[in-house]
């Protein structure tokens, strides 16, 4: 698979001597959906303004599709972003915030795909109004209309899902879908373990700028992961978990336990709890990627 | 493909309600000046401006009186104002950075938002002129008073001549405030601070030009030959420091924007 993006030794320190992106290696493959995790602050609004040509790196560099990025490079044409809040001239309606976008780069408007972004922003009559006028939702759709005027081959979304009440987050993760499964590589940025666990092929994980973790999800997933387990006697199931390899923390949630495991399957757990002559009623997996997430993210000092 | 930035942006201006409320200004003050002069002429000149005594019998002269007014400081804030919010305003906005991964390269978004932001100053300047001259004539007449205390000034179509030329001085005499407004909008979020930063230069150095011990360092600050273009109506026929004023902007103007491009092309983009 030929890259779209790929990222070597990416690097940004600021003036004021934070470090905000450490020697950062990104490889994006055309076609896929690649999420960057990271807790807030990890670095990864500026490392993909840096991709976007937007900061520019201490040291490192990065080519998105072919071509090396600088301020403004040419190929920034083919790619569609959302970066941080979407943001418009407020006192202009959605549908001219657009055009007077679209134009700016001396492009015509009747080449831009606005039916098609227009029925994804999905804002009706209410893209003729102020965008003043918006709720943070349909920002964020007017947001998503812009960056796919162009149809662009690479997406640039920083949490775009950020501010959304569940409905509208579950249409964009729907939008992503569909996006990928017209051939759109997406870079997604979200501080949300599900979304990206829902949508994303291929996970980076940030943290204090740098890479932690850099493989597809499913591998994640398979180094850790954790259980929710209700018994009958909760004081007798931890004595018993306390002495199983694998299990690293075990403690009191609802009616039952949250027992964290590293290389230890679920059935091997309840096997000993059941060895040990406690009743188990259920046992349900966690949000995985949340647990691994952390993992990562704590191992890290 | 400049043009694509300049017509997209005055697209934006036209649109934006705080435009006409500038320009409404510069518009308002000339007419109250007209009526004022109407209403109750100055009786006899005043000490060293006499133009407005002049305007107060005819209108070709209501002009004149209304650059002198305006040009040491409400022209100063409103064309601080488009110059200040160019860039600065983007960026509080956000919008910025779309405009910039659109992408318009940064050295054309800066020229398009100059060029724009030279466009609406100068129709600024001249709607002082326009307003004082039609509110002016239709009050007060188009005759030539006091031709021999106005000398060179032959009739109608000179005097209009030379309010031409008024203008167009008065125009570029705001060039240092403009340009020094536009340096600050592209390092700052914040469109108050940018705004400021131009209005200010232009009171610091009238402040400052009126301490005479600052001798000969008079002569370099950027409003010091603000009135120089009256001596295009001396009676006298003099020219007196037209040139030296027109030469005085240049190096501000060239230093302002040469920082002005090479900060932002270098500038990270975090708003």
């Amino acid at each position: 698979m030929p890259l779209v993006l790929e990222a070597a030794g990416l690097t940004k320190q600021f003036r004021r001597g934070v470090l905000a992106v450490d020697q950062v290696d990104l490889h994006v493959a055309e076609g896929e959906v690649c999420g960057l995790l990271g807790p807030n602050g990890a670095g990864k609004t500026t490392l993909l303004r840096m991709v976007l040509g937007l900061v520019r790196p201490t040291a490192g560099g990065a080519v998105v599709l072919g071509t090396p990025v600088r301020p403004g490079y040419d190929a920034l044409r083919d790619v569609g972003t959302l970066v941080e809040e979407p943001a418009f001239v407020p006192y202009l309606s959605g549908r001219r915030n657009l055009r007077l976008w679209w134009e700016a780069a001396g492009a015509r408007w009747e080449d831009a795909h606005v039916d098609e972004a227009l029925e994804v922003a999905g804002l009706g009559t209410a893209v003729d109004r102020r965008v003043r006028t918006y709720s943070h939702g349909m920002r964020q759709r007017l947001g998503l209309a812009r960056a796919l005027l162009g149809r662009p081959r690479l997406l640039v979304l920083d949490e775009p899902t950020n501010g959304l009440d569940p409905g509208e987050m579950r249409e964009i993760r729907n939008l992503v879908v569909r996006l990928r499964e017209r051939g759109v590589t997406v870079l997604l940025s979200s501080h949300l373990l599900a979304e990206v666990e829902q949508v994303c092929g291929h996970v980076v994980v940030l943290d204090h700028g740098r890479v932690v973790a850099d493989s597809p999800v499913a591998e994640v997933l398979a180094a850790s992961g954790s259980a929710y387990i209700e018994v009958d006697d909760r004081d007798a199931a931890t004595r018993a978990l306390a002495t199983l390899d694998g299990v690293t923390d075990v403690v009191f949630e609802g009616d039952g336990l949250a027992v964290r495991l590293h290389e230890v399957a679920r059935s091997d757990v309840v096997a000993a709890l059941v060895a040990a002559g406690i009743r188990v009623e259920t046992v349900t997996a966690r949000h995985r990627l949340e647990d691994a997430f952390l993992e990562l993210v704590r191992a890290d000092p | 493909m400049i043009r694509a930035v300049v017509r997209t942006e005055l697209a934006k201006q036209l649109r934006r309600p705080r435009t006409w409320v500038a320009l409404g200004l510069v518009v308002a003050v000339p007419l109250i000046i007209a009526i004022a002069l109407r209403t109750n002429p100055p009786r006899q000149p005043e000490d060293g401006r006499d133009f407005f005594f002049v305007a107060g019998h005819s209108g070709l002269f209501v002009p004149v009186a209304a650059l002198l007014a305006t040009s040491h400081f409400l022209l100063i804030v409103v064309v601080s104002l488009f110059a200040g919010d160019a860039i600065a305003g983007e960026a509080a906005w956000g919008n910025l950075r779309y405009l910039l991964v659109r992408p318009v390269p940064r050295g054309r978004l800066l020229a398009g938002k100059l060029a724009v932001v030279a466009v609406f100053s100068i129709v600024a300047t001249m709607l002082i002129t326009l307003t004082a001259l039609s509110a002016g004539g239709l009050l007060l007449g188009f005759k030539v008073p006091f031709v021999e205390r106005l000398a060179g000034v032959s009739g109608t179509g000179d005097a209009i001549w030379r309010l031409v030329q008024a203008t167009g001085y008065v125009a570029w005499s705001m060039s240092s405030m403009i340009a020094f407004g536009f340096m600050v909008s592209t390092m700052t979020d914040a469109v108050t601070g940018a705004v400021g930063a131009g209005v200010g230069l232009g009171v610091v150095a009238q402040i400052l030009d009126a301490i005479p011990a600052l001798g000969h360092l008079r002569g370099g600050l950027p409003t010091h030959h603000l009135e120089a273009w009256t001596h295009l109506f001396a009676p006298d026929g003099s020219r007196g420091d037209i040139v030296r004023g027109l030469i005085l902007p240049v190096p501000y103007v060239a230093v302002f924007l040469g920082v002005a491009w090479w900060w932002f092309r270098r500038k990270d983009v975090l708003s």
